[in-house]
């Protein structure tokens, strides 16, 4: 347990360091969501105040889903690099140490960017009074995440060899992810528009999200071994 | 080793039984089954399209087997069987969605619905197509097998998570369903050829995914003889 | 003791490996030789875990006779092509990092000694200066450095003194001389044979083996 302890912080401290260094590469994502919000702005054009919420959860999730992407193809990046990957294959690390550092990093990150991109929707797409940011909502992005996070830290793994990695993250992950995001969607619009509570939606779409998130979380945490045992 | 000729007997026999046996139904289907009341004769499509979709579906469940097989037990024959299931899945996917264009097209007005069923058909379709994009764009080996076998599970598993959620989210936005010829108050005569149509394409899947395996058996055989000639 | 049976490898229809079957023993070098595609980097690739065995067994014997049940706690492999090292760190977050996966101390002290014995402890260079502005020369004694950190019994060294200069030879003859003397494990390809004549070699000729 300890040697599974000092592997996880050795591997996450690095992928940290890593993140750290250069300050572009949280700060593209970030760039990313405002001009994507503002885009939508623009395409949006007038729109009834009623439709408003809606817009606004539309536009936030597709943001983070897509700014998203792009922190999950760089989070695997740096072993790419030298051989590295190969080399930690050869050292006894732990798959699960190895999945879970991976993962609370594409978890940080992800948080990085929901917390903005929620707040820059909010203050670009609301023109009413009552604020669309509340921790119900935030709690809904979180746990849409731990299923996204999952998901992208594994697909990005099986990526790394191949020549298509553009199009095909994008082809599958976006099609795999539809529950979470169904999920995400509509407790958010049960949260703004209906004015439910959170504890109303767990026995239907809230639930579901929790499910998803273990099942997701259970089933890329145990193939990420085969991915790294050796071939 | 395999006796291509004693295979292409057997495969070519079991194909025109399977094939014949559809054509049968399909004649069936389209000539003597009973006209629909509220549809009239478009309606016999759905003889096509609903056994189609199955056979998506089902191919995606054969995925799920195969690809566990290739990861737990390492069987590059199984890697091959995955890719046909793919292959066949994707085809059927295929057609049903253009089945389900041109039913709907003249019953409803539409060339397109947001129903669960196509919905999901339609993100499955992706699915596959992205599967098979990705073991093509890998170099062949037990990396890439293992590789695909992954994404395999991954997908195999989730596809009845999707239609669930999707379903639960057209119940929501949407009346029950459309595109039921009927539904339950369906005639039962047009139900038992339901069945059979069904039977009938579920040998001509099975038929097709066995033969794409066989030929891609053969295929690596050939490469690695071609292989081994050219080092002697 | 490294004990390789009727390992057989493939690749793409191709049998690269056929039946080996070697040993390597504490104190002596066991340098495989062989004409380039004659599968040596393969073979150590195979040893250090990257790729798998078609078939035959590959077992680590520890010093009381037992089969270790995973060979890469007592194994540090060194890749021939690359150094394995992360850019945008530095040299001492790098060694930090590696050491930590073996859940080795990682005291700057400890560090710090090593870098020194392979030229690299000045204070601008061993800290907030990327790897990845490195000298050739430079990275692989960094991954050397890493290597003599791991501590571990047995080494997997493909084409170790690529880009080494004469000092750097020397100090990694040193290296290896201690490794040797405490009963290490080493197994090494390398085309350049002049270095490693002052120590006991066994030579493991892979076109030999290959045609039996």
């Amino acid at each position: 347990m300890k040697k599974f302890l000092t592997q996880f912080r050795a591997l996450l401290w690095q992928a940290l360091q890593v993140e750290w260094s250069n300050s572009e590469r949280w700060l593209s994502p970030l760039l990313f969501s405002a001009t994507m919000i503002i885009l939508f702005v623009f395409s949006f054009g007038k729109v009834e105040p009623k439709f408003l919420p809606q817009l606004y959860i539309a536009a936030t999730f597709i943001t983070a889903f897509l700014s998203l992407q792009i922190a999950f193809s760089r989070v695997l990046e740096p072993d790419m690099q030298d051989k590295v990957f190969d080399q930690l294959r050869t050292y006894p690390i732990s798959p699960s140490a190895w999945f879970l550092s991976k993962y609370t990093i594409v978890i940080l990150l992800g948080v990085l960017i929901l917390l903005p991109t929620l707040f820059l929707s909010n203050l670009f797409l609301n023109e009413g009074p009552v604020s669309f940011l509340s921790g119900s909502i935030l709690i809904i992005g979180l746990l849409a995440l731990l299923s996204l996070g999952a998901l992208g830290v594994l697909l990005s793994t099986m990526m790394l060899r191949s020549n298509a990695k553009q199009i095909l993250y994008p082809l599958i992950y976006f099609p795999l992810t539809t529950p979470v995001l169904l999920s995400a969607v509509e407790s958010s619009h049960a949260v703004l528009v209906d004015a439910k509570v959170l504890s109303d939606l767990m026995s239907s779409w809230l639930g579901l999200l929790v499910i998803f998130g273990i099942m997701y979380f259970t089933l890329c945490l145990l193939l990420f071994g085969e991915l790294v045992k050796p071939e | 080793m395999i006796d291509a000729r004693k295979q292409d007997r057997l495969t070519m026999t079991l194909g025109f039984v399977a094939f014949l046996f559809a054509a049968a139904c399909w004649f069936y289907a389209l000539k003597l089954a009973p006209s629909d009341e509220a549809q009239g004769e478009v309606y016999r499509i759905m003889f096509f399209h609903v056994p189609s979709a199955f056979m998506a579906f089902l191919a995606s469940g054969a995925l799920l087997f195969t690809s566990g097989w290739t990861l737990f037990k390492r069987s590059p024959t199984a890697a091959l069987w995955s890719k046909a299931c793919a292959e066949v899945g994707l085809m059927f996917t295929a057609i049903t969605l253009i089945t389900g264009s041109i039913w709907g097209r003249p019953t409803w007005g539409v060339w397109w619905t947001w129903d669960a069923r196509l919905t999901t058909t339609l993100i499955l379709a992706l699915l596959y197509a992205g599967y098979l994009i990705f073991t093509s764009s890998m170099a062949p080996g037990p990396q890439r097998d293992r590789m695909a076998a992954a994404l395999g599970l991954v997908i195999a598993i989730d596809v009845p998570i999707i239609y669930k959620s999707v379903t639960w989210w057209r119940t929501l936005h949407q009346p029950p369903s459309l595109m039921r010829a009927g539904g339950s108050t369906m005639d039962p005569e047009m139900k038992n050829i339901l069945y059979v149509c069904f039977f009938a394409m579920l040998f001509v899947a099975i038929w097709l995914i066995w033969t794409r395996a066989v030929n891609l058996k053969l295929q690596a055989a050939i490469e690695e003889h071609s292989h081994q000639a050219h080092s002697h | 003791m490294l004990d390789i049976k009727l390992l057989s490898f493939r690749y793409q229809y191709k049998t690269i490996l056929s039946r080996l079957s070697f040993s390597a023993v504490p104190g002596e070098i066991l340098h495989i030789t062989g004409p380039n595609g004659s599968g040596k980097t393969t073979l150590m690739s195979i040893l250090a875990g990257l790729r798998k065995e078609a078939s035959g067994t590959i077992e680590y014997k520890l010093p009381n006779g037992k089969a270790a049940s995973d060979r890469r706690d007592h194994v540090e492999y060194l890749p021939a092509e690359a150094n394995a090292l992360f850019g945008k760190m530095d040299a001492m977050s790098n060694l930090r990092f590696w050491r930590g996966l073996r859940a080795l101390e990682q005291s700057d002290a400890t560090l710090r000694a090593v870098l020194k014995r392979w030229d690299l402890d000045h204070p601008l260079i061993r800290e907030n200066f990327p790897v990845e502005s490195f000298s050739t020369g430079m990275k692989r004694r960094l991954a050397l450095a890493r290597l003599e950190l791991s501590e571990t019994p047995c080494w997997l060294l493909d084409e170790p003194l690529y880009g080494l200069d004469t000092k750097g030879i020397e100090t990694f003859q040193t290296l290896l001389d201690n490794h040797l003397q405490g009963g290490g494990i080493t197994v090494i390809v390398s085309h350049d044979i002049a270095p490693l004549e002052k120590f006991p070699v066994r030579r493991l000729d892979l076109l030999k083996e290959v045609k039996a």
